[in-house]
């Protein structure tokens, strides 16, 4: 019984995660500062980093969290500082 | 058996998450205007189809234990291979996904390059702008 309720627990732990990177990408997905939409990008992957952590596959979370969380929002944010910075209605 | 009801009722909140995922990044990258917000929402689609493909390969809980990584850790005797077999969460999805998040990058990369070219030809990220102007 105790087994059990830890499987249930684990389960709670990734849907609340899933439910945290939706807001994440609603968040980005609506944002006219695009700075902050690389930012909510970002702790959207840090939140899927956890959540394969969860799925048993931590040479994936090796890989994704420099690549996602470091190089493509510093890539972009690159990109951003040479072009323009807000989205306009 | 009201547990498992519940574990089953978690999952399907975790991949309905996912699926609002999917559908709120499609929508970004037909209907938000400017470029980079387009490139941000392609990337995490590509995020949520790789969690998608590592979610194929794991695996519920058997005789309450706990999935394991696919990594053998004691000296490979018949019991620990059967033992391992019986727990371990299958690598084929994992090794897919280690490749599609490197060529994940290499596009992004690419089409970062691309839009620091568009905006040293039109001055302007808008694809609304963009679409007016010629040459």
């Amino acid at each position: 019984m105790k087994y059990m309720i830890s499987e249930t627990i684990v389960y709670l732990i990734m849907a609340v995660i899933g439910v945290l990177s939706t807001i994440a990408v609603y968040m980005a997905i609506q944002e006219r500062d695009l700075v902050k939409a690389v930012i909510y990008s970002a702790v959207q992957s840090s939140f899927y980093a956890l959540l394969y952590y969860f799925l048993m596959a931590p040479d994936i979370v090796l890989v994704y969290l420099p690549v996602a969380v470091g190089l493509i929002p510093g890539v972009l944010l690159i990109l951003i500082s040479k072009t323009e910075r807000w989205e306009k209605e | 058996m009201t547990l498992d009801f519940i574990n089953t009722y978690l999952m399907l909140i975790l991949l309905s998450s996912l699926l609002v995922n999917v559908v709120l990044t499609i929508y970004g990258i037909f209907f938000k205007p400017h470029y980079t917000k387009k490139v941000i929402a392609l990337t995490i689609l590509s995020d949520t189809l790789n969690t998608f493909t590592v979610y194929i390969g794991y695996r519920r809980w058997v005789n309450e234990l706990n999935p394991r990584p696919p990594i053998l850790t004691v000296p490979p005797t018949t019991e620990s291979i059967i033992e391992f077999a019986e727990r371990a969460v299958d690598p084929l999805p994992q090794a897919l996904v280690l490749t599609a998040v490197v060529i994940g990058l290499a596009v992004t990369l690419f089409l970062v390059f691309l839009g620091y070219i568009l905006y040293a030809h039109y001055k302007t990220l808008d694809m609304r702008e963009i679409r007016k102007l010629k040459g």
